[in-house]
Order: C-alpha cells, then structure tokens, then sequence
C-alpha cells in the first residue's frame, strides 16, 4: 500500500514537472516567434527610411543595399527564417548607413536621416530583445530531460541573428558639455577650459549672485 | 496604450524605487496612458486613485539595510486579480529580484513583460543564489532596463543577460521653482543635505567631519540635514561648537524637499558608497543649487564627469571642506555649475526619459495582451 502511495505520488510529481517544462518551452517559442516578428518589423522600417533618403538624395550604393534588402522581405513576412542570406543583405545595409555620402547627404535633410538612425537604434534594440529570447529557448531547450525526451518538439531550435548594427556616429544623444574624461584630473573644478564655458548666464536665485 | 506597473517596496515608505514607479506613473498619465500601479502600502489612505493595494509587507534585514517584502497567497490572489480585470498591454515590473509584488506578478503573468532593475549590488548572494530559481520567471522578460550603468553590470554578471540603459527621471518642474524655507531665506552660506541621518552610507558623518573646517574659513557657513533618523543621536555626537550651525530638520514632505534645495546655495550629497544613481543630484540641479558629490560612479556620471557639479574623494572630510568653501565663496563658479547642471536635468526630465520606455513598450507588444500564466 505505502509503496503504491509513493510511486503514484512519484508518477503525479514527475509528470507535472514535465508539464511544467513543456510550458516553460511553449512560453518561450512564443516569446521567439514574437521577437523575430518584432525584429522583422524594424528591418523593414529601417529599410525603408533607408530607400526613402537614397531616393531624396540619389545616393545609388544606398539604394541599391535597401533595395536588397527590402526583395527579402516579402519572404521573412511569410515566416522563412532569419537566416545568414538576410545577414548578409542587412549587413550591407548597415555600411552603406554609415557611409561619408549619408551623413553628408544628411545635412540637408535632416528628417530622413533622423528617420533612419532612429530606425537603426530600433533594430540594434529588436536585434537584442530577439537574441536575449533564443538564449534563454535554448538554455533550457539544452536540458538533458528536455532533450531526451523531445519536449520542445523535433523543429531545429531558432539561430542567433548576428549583424553589425553600430550605430552611425553623428552627435551625442544629448549635448554634452566638455569631451573627454577628467579623471586623475588635479581638481574636479574646471572653470577655465575654454569652449564650454559661455558668458555667465544671470541668475535669479539668491544668495548665489551676491 | 495600458501600462501595469509593479512596485515591490511599500508605497509610504520613501525610497527611490517607489518615488521612480510614482513618477513614471504621472508622466505616463501626462502622456495619455492609461495606467494601473500594484504595490504594498502600510496606509491604503496614501495611495493615488492609480495605484491598487497588494497588503502590507514584512521588514526583513537585507543587503545591509532593511528591505520590506511581500510574498503570501492574500498578495498572490491580489495580484492575480489586478492582472485579470486590468488586461494590460504591457506589465513593467520595478526590481524583481526583490521577493514581492513585482517577482509575483512576473510568476502570474504571460504575455509582453518589462523588468527595469535598480540596485547595483556587485557581490549580491541572493541573486547569485536564486538565480536558478529565478530563471523560469525572468525569461518571461522580453525587454530589460537598468537604470545605471552599475545596475546594468549586476544584471549581467549575476544573471547573464544583457540590459538597455535608461536612467531615472526627475520631476523637473517640481523643482523649478522652489524658494528658500522661510527661516532659511536670510542668504547666509549654507550646505544642505538630504538623506537618512542614521544611514552610515549616505556619509552624513563625512559632511559632519568637514564642518570644523568649513566654518574655520567661513565664519557664518550653516548645514541644514533634511532627513529622517535619531536626531537626538546625531545631535549628542556633534562638536558643541557646532551646535549653533548645524539644523536638524528631520523628515521632511515630498513638497518641502525643492525647498530644502533651495534654501542652500549647495547641495551636499556626501554618500560613501553602493549608490546605483544620483536622482537627489538631479532634484538639486533642478533647483537651481550647486552640487558637491563624493566621487563615485554614478554620481561622476550625472555630474558630467564633474563640470554640472563639483566631485570630491569619497569619505575625505578635508577634500570636502575644501571644495564646499570654493562653491559657497565663488558665486560665478557656482552659477556656472548651476547653469551647467539645469542642462544635465533636462535630458533626464521625466518626460524625456518617459517617452524612452514607451518606445520599449510599444517594441515588445506587438499583438500580445498580458494574460495570466497556466499554472
């Protein structure tokens, strides 16, 4: 009798750990499929901020990189994978971004460089919320119980989407007020470092101008 | 958009993870979400029409200071309930590592999480610990932010993962226009400082080490400590000739605080040590009073490496003494940094640093609800 107790409870707890791996699974194949959709997403978006300053400014090599990789998307809309072909085109893309033609074509029209470098942050940060989710599917995809026993189905597990997504150096996000770093500096106060340092702005607060 | 927002830590008790959740809130509400807030409250009375009560949560020794938790199935079922009547967009948990309301709503739901973590903590044991156990809540993550640099490397190193950077706000308008305290508006030299009085990290023992000297070059020099803690205590401790310079406030409101700020011409912030980000630095700015911070890292990073406000080796009360008498008799100097400093707030004014996070929001939605998870 006990030992019968004992097996079904053994039986009972295995089984709802199993199905609590499988959920953990199922949860994280949904957290993927929905980050590559949102990775998908910002490429098209990039690429087309992309096509949209080539043409305003006929910048050829530029169009020609968005539009390689605007062909592939018609079939990453349809569910083929990110794979290395779109790497590759994405890539491309990235370069052309950041060439000398971009940033100057940039000075005059600042609303579709802005377009696209916003554009890009997008895809830097969807590229990183896309492969945070394959690692974590895969840690627990690599579990031995989960191997061995199939739970996270027979589909090869989703690859890591590698691009070189650096941003395009133009100015600072916000301005700064002196380059460069002060530390091991003798004094922290710097009063009298030229270029920061405008005419004394008035001050309304007491006590600070008297 | 519908926004969840978890807090873990009482919503009475000051601390900057409450005062983040709270302004994040209203700059969200400003915006035109619609936004629901769960949190341990020890007086539902406090609570703003946004925010639901999760119950009261338990003191429990942690990290060297007292941390409040709150985990139980009476917070549980709450929890739950605010999930399933609010069906939010998109649930943002505050400080999940934390075992209360915001790791309990990341157990309960499904769907589009973001966690934004708080503390740096290098050596923490708890998470290094949990972090198996943690693992089957935190991959339900789908975006996480730090809010310093320092928080961002914990997360990595305990947890492995990565972490977008956007840093704490400041209710900039809050602090514009404040003016002086009234017994304060007398335009004599004065420190203020702002922080727990009987908290050794927060370096109030640093600023009080300085005082001597402080007052050896300037006669009339005066600190004002704004805070909460033993008065009587820190009083006993002081050099009797300090007596007459040095004013214990104690607590004070959260609408007294701009004019705490304002009734020196510096802030002090004299901390030693385990700050993950200078928010009160930033409230300072904002209104308008210069700043001299020990040198540490988050601080070194919101000063703009030194030049919206002064930076002195940490725990040296003469360094401190020194650089507080150059602020107090340069009036020039210190309107430069107060105007440097007004430049720093706004990139960091809550509505700037808002409009981040929804961008974060609206790139893990997608056509997803938050649901609550099949236990």
């Amino acid at each position: 009798m006990t030992v019968l107790v004992v097996v079904v409870a053994l039986v009972v707890a295995i089984a709802t750990y199993l199905t609590w791996l499988a959920r953990r699974l199922d949860r994280l194949a949904a957290r993927v499929s929905d980050a590559s959709g949102g990775l998908i997403t910002q490429l098209v978006a990039r690429a087309d901020a992309a096509a949209q300053l080539a043409e305003c400014c006929g910048l050829d090599e530029l169009a020609a990189s968005a539009a390689r990789a605007r062909a592939g998307y018609p079939a990453l809309l349809a569910g083929a994978p990110l794979n290395a072909a779109v790497e590759l085109a994405e890539n491309a893309l990235s370069r052309s971004l950041r060439s000398v033609e971009v940033a100057a074509a940039g000075q005059r029209f600042p609303i579709e460089l802005h377009a696209v470098d916003s554009g890009a942050a997008r895809v830097a940060l969807a590229r990183q919320f896309h492969n945070d989710a394959v690692r974590d599917q895969r840690a627990l995809a690599g579990r031995r119980v989960v191997r061995v026993l199939h739970l996270s189905g027979r589909c090869p597990p989703p690859g890591y989407f590698e691009i070189d997504d650096a941003l395009p150096l133009r100015e600072e996000p916000w301005p700064r007020l002196v380059e460069g770093s002060v530390r091991g500096a003798d004094a922290p106060g710097r009063e009298d470092r030229p270029g920061h340092d405008g005419p004394l702005g008035h001050d309304d607060r007491p006590g600070l101008a008297s | 958009m519908k926004i969840g927002l978890a807090c873990p830590y009482p919503w009475d008790v000051p601390g900057g993870v409450q005062v983040h959740v709270r302004d994040l809130a209203e700059a969200l509400l400003a915006a035109g979400h619609e936004v629901s807030v769960i949190t341990p409250v020890d007086d539902e009375q406090t609570l703003p029409s946004y925010a639901v009560d999760a119950g009261r949560s338990l003191p429990v020794p942690y990290n060297g200071s007292v941390a409040r938790l709150l985990m139980g199935p009476v917070s549980a079922a709450r929890v739950r309930r605010w999930l399933r009547e609010h069906d939010f967009d998109v649930l943002h948990v505050h400080e999940p590592t934390a075992p209360s309301v915001s790791l309990l709503a990341c157990m309960l739901a499904d769907g589009p999480i973001v966690a934004t973590f708080h503390t740096a903590n290098p050596r923490s044991r708890v998470l290094t610990a949990g972090q198996r156990a943690l693992q089957p809540s935190f991959e339900k993550l789908r975006a996480r932010i730090a809010v310093s640099e320092a928080a961002r490397r914990t997360l990595v190193e305990h947890l492995g993962a990565d972490a977008i950077l956007i840093p704490n706000g400041v209710a900039a308008a809050r602090f514009a226009d404040a003016r002086p305290l009234p017994d304060y508006d007398d335009g004599r030299p004065t420190v203020a400082f702002l922080g727990r009085i009987d908290e050794p990290r927060k370096g109030l023992d640093v600023l009080l080490a300085a005082m001597p000297q402080l007052t050896a070059r300037i006669d009339d020099a005066r600190l004002l400590v704004a805070g909460p803690g033993d008065a009587a205590a820190v009083r006993a401790r002081l050099d009797p000739r300090l007596r007459s310079r040095v004013e214990l406030l104690g607590l004070v409101s959260d609408a007294d605080k701009p004019r705490v700020f304002a009734s020196g011409q510096v802030y002090c912030a004299p901390n030693t040590g385990q700050e993950s980000f200078g928010i009160v630095l930033l409230e300072a700015m904002a209104a308008g009073t210069a700043v001299v911070a020990s040198d540490i890292d988050a601080f070194r990073r919101v000063l703009d490496d030194g030049h919206a406000g002064r930076l002195f080796d940490v725990g040296d009360p003469a360094r401190l003494a020194a650089t507080l008498a150059d602020v107090l008799t340069d009036p020039a100097g210190a309107a430069g940094l107060v105007r440097r400093g007004r430049v720093v707030v706004e990139a960091y004014d809550w509505r700037t640093i808002a409009e981040r996070i929804v961008g974060v929001y609206q790139m893990v939605s997608g056509d997803r609800r938050v649901s609550l998870a099949s236990t």
